[in-house]
């Protein structure tokens, strides 16, 4: 979407990296809460980080 | 007004919160008639109103009047319409001019004397409007490609291996169906928010400071004052600035779902 | 007083993303500028290393709420 719009490729790689983080993150959350462990959060904090920026680099970066 | 109360009354300073946004109803007990609401009524009227003049004797050589009106038109039309959504963009600048005015309309009355309150700084303002938002561009979407092609073309992107759609499936899904609407109407509420809370804070803060007995205190309070003034200019610059970004927003919302193809 | 001490440590390290989306964009804008034909090889290092600087930030804000 909006390739050439530099204005709204910003707005959507904000939206891409805070759903990223939320949803794996939550799952690692939920996990720790089930599992009562703490290390989970921080993979899946990590996990959504790199899915949403390798779904940046796919959506804006190649060309 | 609500703040000198809360000085009168008590003996330190009460710093501005969110209670300070819950204003009583404007007549007797009826919850539904509030300074917002009764604002947002208003601006309604004011646009209207001022569209209504704007246009009526629409001449080759504009009067001021139409020429005001017709700039912030051909505003929204060529720079959110035509740049962004491109051809076929004629029918969504309706849309997009009523949500811009509405919106400019709404932020800047929380600076005009007497009304000082922008609507929008309650959430529930914003999220209906990104709710119109979210609505029409996933009914563009739909209607342009149909209800399965354009789910598929939302969850899988084309061109990625196989086992790289767990991860990201879902990140595409709750970015489209969940993070747009809500950051759409949190960055005009919170905009809207802080930039009141400021100006109740510095205004307050003077005001307590030019009533309290240390001479000091009354000295160093028209700074305060003044600081207010000068936040009150940069607030009118973030307040035509959101109005503008929610707009844009919408249009790129619009102008992917109508391009969007796999 | 109330609150968090985890959000005074956000906005500390918030400084740092800020400053290196501001250096990000500032390069670009640079690049651009002095060559308009090298947009389009700049325009993705340019979101790539926003992202990657954001990433960050947005980072401190989950853990900043989530930390106990």
């Amino acid at each position: 979407m909006a390739r050439n719009n530099e204005e709204g490729a910003v707005w959507s790689i904000m939206g891409y990296l805070i759903s990223g983080l939320l949803i794996w993150g939550g799952i690692g959350y939920g996990l720790d809460n089930w599992l009562h462990t703490h290390y989970f959060l921080l993979g899946g904090l990590i996990l959504g980080a790199g899915a949403s920026i390798y779904l940046i680099w796919l959506r804006f970066g190649r060309e | 007004m609500q703040i000198t109360g809360h000085l009168a009354s008590s003996a330190g300073f009460v710093p501005p919160s969110t209670s300070d946004f819950n204003l009583p109803p404007i007549f007797g007990h009826s919850a539904y008639l509030t300074k917002p609401i009764a604002l947002v009524f208003f601006s309604v009227i004011l646009i209207s109103a001022f569209f209504i003049l704007a246009s009526r004797k629409s001449a080759v050589v504009p009067s001021k009047l139409q020429y005001a009106g017709e700039s912030i038109y051909s505003f929204v039309r060529k720079d959110l319409g035509e740049e962004i959504i491109g051809s076929g963009f004629l029918a969504y600048v309706p849309f997009l001019f009523t949500l811009f005015t509405f919106v400019l309309v709404n932020n800047v009355f929380g600076i005009i004397p007497f009304m000082q309150f922008p609507a929008m700084s309650h959430v529930s303002f914003p999220y209906v409007l990104a709710g119109f938002s979210y609505f029409i561009f996933h009914a563009i979407g739909v209607k342009r490609q149909g209800l399965i092609p354009y789910l598929k073309g939302i969850a899988f992107l084309p061109g990625v291996p196989k086992f790289a759609y767990i991860l990201l499936t879902p990140i595409e899904i709750a970015t489209y169906f969940l993070i747009r609407p809500v950051t759409l109407a949190l960055r005009l509420f919170a905009n809207m928010f802080a930039g009141h809370l400021l100006l109740l804070v510095f205004i307050g803060g003077g005001n307590y400071m030019l009533h309290d007995s240390h001479l000091l205190m009354k000295f160093l309070s028209p700074f305060s004052f003044s600081f207010g003034i000068i936040m009150t200019f940069f607030e009118f610059m973030v307040q035509c600035l959101q109005a503008y970004i929610i707009t844009l927003l919408s249009a790129l919302f619009i102008a992917g779902a109508l391009a969007e193809e796999h | 007083m109330h609150g968090t001490l985890n959000l005074v440590g956000y906005g500390l390290s918030a400084i740092g993303p800020a400053i290196a989306t501001g250096l990000i964009f500032a390069a670009y804008i640079n690049g651009v500028a002095r060559q308009p034909e090298s947009r389009s090889v700049l325009q993705p290092i340019a979101f790539l290393g926003f992202a990657l600087a954001e990433a960050l930030a947005l980072f401190g804000l989950v853990l900043a709420f989530v930390l106990k």
